[in-house]
């Protein structure tokens, strides 16, 4: 047995079973509970360690070769899987609740291993085949034989592609700059063709315009899933780059373009959300935002950065979680998700309305709440670098907030005397209330995550140590 | 240790009520219940006094490396003395419960317990970490609270602007914390850096809506006696608090004087609307304002213990009126007992409220006559407030034992002002700026004698109060709206651009420019 196959062949080959099963609730706990066991191996099985059960001796070996490319699960990455399962195991427990379990669970069971497989495949070039395979598995998630694909689709589509020539692009390039580190041109273009590649990839600025289109076509919880998949996989395949060149590293260039990146998504992601009239198009927009906050944690010095990269990860993936359940659930009681017409919503789906209201604040930084400790830790880190920066992304903070308070006044405007009622189903209740109180407790107990994130950043050899 | 058995108590009384709420709903004895549980936690905040300072610290957050500061709570003199003004609060609000119209109302009284346990929490914080963690947590139980009984849609609206004016404040403090880290050091209590004191002064402004002059609070709202007036004295203390921790070499500024000038015009404003008001209950806005306003003043003196005097004024005396319901002769004339402990005068509560901690510049002095006239209209208002019958309804149906009990609760808040002047904390014993206090007086009395003769010095009918539509403010608030709304346009048409049907190549062409941009910034 082998860590590629159980954790990158088994989902693909488990995803591709599951494509043929309709039945919501088990596709959701089946889905959920396969996902929890890989994470719960991954972070208390030890790769390349004999394990000996009875007269049996078991071993997961790190590596596997298919058609002379390998595909290698190191033993530092354990922690890493968990993360991304245990995250997994979030949305497919709330598949159910969205209504979206068909198509999630198996799409997202391929998704997740493509995006596993790009961090493991060597050599690395192969990683930007994977995204894509990733990216296009995603198409049928999001559209449907009855109807043709809106131009959110179609843009993602069209963005996300055009990443994998400029990466390939970049891979043949570094290459060279390896074989001749002194070639200033050839570096420079290098980091040129890489920068493309991450910018299509992590929906830079101006790159993102596909995004609120997406969520306005789509279930919330689809596009939340591949809003938090996608982005996490991409900045620690990117974080890869740093930690393998050293030239890259330690640029003072890229870290500058990183920080000015970062913030310029942090800025328009929050200003753009406190001007949107549309619950779906605020989401993106934090959404966008939250890309800023883990390109900017790449700007530091990388011994605090990295560890506040991985300490985003887990408050993003709740986060959207409860955000986009909450938007699917609203999007069943409304006809649009447009502030004319979710007026009031709160006393309809409180539940629902409450959970989208916690997850804007989280995103926005409010305190107690998922999202605060590692933006506290962000923005420190920042203002030691440049209070100039600080003062920026309180600008990008202030705009998720001032987003967060317009819902919140739209959605709790009733008409008077309206009752409070709950139109939430069972299962939607459980959910979207063990998210919020997940919210609050990574809020208030940082530490508890911890116990996954402490060993994360020995996957790399350079960064974060 | 003692900390936590206060706030388990309340908390426990409260959970305990919240499980009999939904298993026994019948249960005749929920007030006792609650009664007993905010009397155990009253009692045990005595006990503190012979083993302060106390100190609970909870797990550290982790990895260490990134967070300086972990969720401590400390207990000192000024942190005891908010502690048992606010457990005396809600004992009084439980124990005058019993004269409410919608008695017995358990779920007001859970909320009353979790908010003062939160409030005490609040008060004990021991770093800017701990407080804002506090300060969102009962921020959220308010707005819970407020939405869960608003009906009227622009109700709602104002109690979420309420939210975001006092998150605004959170994040001014997170932003003090952001200007220390940048000069060098983690904000702390005990030394703050120049640059940064201001910040913890503008936070505390703007969530008690004095700087600049705001009001947070709904003027109209269905949470009114009780659990209304546990709600608004306790996010008051909460806030209040931070003014007390403020390192007085951090307001060493020279934007100092200015902002006591504007802190002083909002006192006047408070005051005077305070004096004018119909009623306690619709002037209670301005009471937190104009008494915030002093406690925000004595702050940027460098008066910390001042600060927490008129604090604990503000809840006391505030407190015991707001609370007052029946018509008392004897309990309206004990009400004057909080017009004394609020007068600033020597071994009052307030004794050290007129007390500076530096010589102000020439600019400062002229805060100061604006700040007395202020204090003498808020004294004033508060004993025409007590004195006046009228607005206060028969105790006659009331059973007897409910008669008996409700003097009790207003009678603690009294007893307590009495002793904070002269028992417990650094404020104790103290003959303080008596001369201000003296021209206090004097003004007061001048007042009293003016009001029946000046009609401007009359109460304004209550339909008149309109406290949130004044023009002036309101003009403000519309030109922020006005550039809003601009600012909305223009991104509205950013995302019309690169949404459209030609949104591709706008993007390419802004990636060009953005890409060039940098180029040229860093060959």
């Amino acid at each position: 047995m082998n860590a590629p196959t159980l954790w990158i062949i088994f989902p693909i080959g488990l995803g591709i079973l599951l494509l043929f099963i309709n039945n919501q609730r088990f596709l959701s706990l089946v889905g959920g509970s396969i996902a929890v066991i890989l994470a719960a191996i991954a972070q208390f099985v030890p790769i390349e360690v004999a394990l000996r059960v009875g007269s049996l001796s078991l071993r997961l070996d790190s590596g596997i070769t298919i058609l002379g490319r390998s595909l290698m699960i190191p033993p530092t990455e354990g922690s890493l899987l968990a993360l991304i399962y245990g995250a997994a195991a979030l949305w497919f427990f709330g598949a159910e609740a969205s209504r979206t379990a068909t198509r999630l669970v198996p799409l997202g069971f391929m998704i997740i291993a493509l995006m596993v497989a790009s961090i493991a495949v060597q050599p690395f070039l192969y990683a930007a085949l994977f995204i894509e395979m990733a990216i296009l598995l995603a198409i049928p998630m999001l559209t449907s034989i009855y109807r043709p694909p809106g131009r959110g689709v179609v843009r993602f589509l069209i963005y996300q592609t055009l990443a994998m020539p400029f990466i390939l692009l970049a891979g043949w390039l570094l290459a060279g700059v390896e074989a001749s580190p002194g070639d200033l041109a050839l570096t420079a273009q290098s980091a040129a063709m890489l920068g493309m590649g991450f910018a299509f990839l992590l929906a830079i600025f101006p790159l993102y315009s596909w995004i609120p289109l997406l969520i306005e076509e789509n279930s919330p919880y689809l596009v939340g899933f591949l809003l938090w998949i996608l982005p996490t996989i991409t900045i620690i395949f990117g974080a890869g780059f740093l930690d393998r060149y050293s030239w890259l590293r330690s640029s003072p260039q890229l870290i500058l373009a990183l920080r000015y990146v970062g913030l310029l998504m942090v800025v328009t992601g929050g200003a753009f959300a406190a001007f949107q009239r549309h619950l779906g198009r605020i989401m993106a927009y934090g959404s966008i935002a939250e890309t800023g906050f883990s390109l900017l944690s790449l700007s530091l010095d990388l011994n605090l950065g990295i560890p506040i990269l991985f300490l985003l990860i887990p408050a993003r993936a709740l986060g959207l979680a409860v955000w986009s359940l909450s938007l699917t659930i609203i999007k069943e009681n409304v006809e649009t998700m447009r502030f004319g017409e979710a007026r009031g919503i709160l006393r309809v789906t409180p539940l629902a309305g409450a959970g989208m209201i916690i997850a804007t604040l989280s995103a926005g930084a409010f305190p107690l709440l998922a999202g605060f400790p590692s933006r506290l830790a962000l923005w420190e880190g920042l203002s030691r670098e440049s209070v100039g920066a600080a003062l920026w992304m309180a600008i990008g903070i202030a705009g998720l907030l001032i987003s967060a308070f317009r819902s919140l006044a739209v959605i709790s405007m009733a008409d008077e005397y309206t009752a409070w009622t709950a139109r939430e189903s069972f299962t939607q209740m459980t959910m979207l209330g063990l998210g919020m109180i997940g919210l609050f407790l990574l809020g208030l107990f940082p530490q508890a995550v911890h116990f996954f994130l402490a060993n994360l950043p020995l996957m790399f050899e350079q960064l974060g140590r | 240790m003692l900390i936590l058995i206060t706030v388990t108590t309340l908390l426990l009384t409260a959970i305990v009520l919240l499980v009999l709420q939904f298993t026994a709903r019948n249960f005749r004895y929920n007030w006792l219940i609650a009664t007993g549980g905010a009397l155990l936690g009253w009692v045990s905040v005595f006990v503190w006094q012979g083993q302060m300072p106390l100190a609970v610290q909870f797990p550290a957050w982790q990895p260490e490396a990134l967070f300086s500061q972990s969720p401590t709570f400390v207990g000192d003199g000024i942190a005891w003395t908010f502690t048992l003004s606010l457990a005396t609060l809600c004992l009084a609000i439980i124990l005058t419960a019993v004269v409410r119209s919608n008695f017995p109302r358990p779920i007001n009284w859970v909320g009353t317990l979790i908010l003062t346990s939160l409030g005490i929490l609040a008060v004990l914080a021991d770093n800017p970490l701990t407080l804002v963690l506090i300060w969102a947590a009962i921020d959220i139980s308010e707005l819970i609270a407020q939405l869960r009984v608003v009906k009227d849609p622009a109700l709602s609206e104002r109690t979420v602007v309420a939210f975001a004016s006092r998150a605004a404040g959170t994040f001014v403090l997170l932003w003090a914390d952001m200007v220390s880290v940048a000069a060098g050091q983690a904000l702390d209590f005990r030394s703050a850096p120049p640059e940064a004191g201001l910040y913890l002064v503008l936070a505390v402004g703007l969530r008690i809506g004095v700087l600049p002059l705001h009001l947070p609070y709904s003027g109209e709202s269905s949470l009114r006696r009780g659990f209304g007036t546990g709600l608004r004295m306790i996010s008051a203390a909460s806030s209040l608090i931070l003014l007390a921790r403020i390192p007085p070499t951090s307001l060493a500024s020279p934007i100092t004087p200015y902002l006591s000038i504007l802190v002083a015009l909002a006192a006047v404003y408070g005051g005077w609307q305070w004096l004018r008001a119909p009623d306690e209950l619709t002037g209670r806005p301005f009471w937190l304002i104009g008494m915030g306003s002093l406690a925000v003043a004595a702050a940027l003196r460098a008066n910390p213990v001042g600060a927490a005097a008129w604090s604990c004024g503000l809840i006391l005396a505030g407190g015991a009126l707001f609370l007052s319901s029946e018509q008392n002769k004897w309990l309206a004339r004990a009400l004057l007992i909080g017009a004394w402990g609020i007068s600033g005068l020597p071994f009052s509560l307030t004794a050290t409220g007129w007390n500076s901690g530096l010589i102000p510049p020439l600019l400062g002095w002229l805060a100061w006559p604006i700040l007395i006239a202020a204090h003498a209209m808020l004294v004033t208002g508060f004993i025409r407030h007590s004195l006046r019958m009228t607005t206060r309804v028969s105790s006659e149906d009331q059973p007897i034992w409910a008669k008996n009990v409700y003097p009790i609760g207003i009678s603690l808040l009294l007893l307590i002002t009495l002793l904070l002047g002269v028992f417990g904390w650094e404020g104790t014993l103290q003959f303080g700026n008596w001369f201000a206090a003296a021209i206090t007086s004097i003004l007061i009395v001048g007042l009293m004698w003016l009001t029946p003769r000046l009609r401007i010095l009359n109460p304004l009918r209550a339909h008149w109060v309109r406290p949130a539509n004044t023009s002036w403010l309101d003009w403000g608030y519309q030109v922020l709206w006005n550039i809003y709304r601009q600012l909305g346009r223009v991104s509205n048409v950013i995302s019309n651009v690169l949404e459209g049907e030609s949104g591709v190549m706008w993007t390419l062409l802004v990636l060009v420019l953005f890409v060039s941009f940098f180029a040229q910034r860093n060959p």
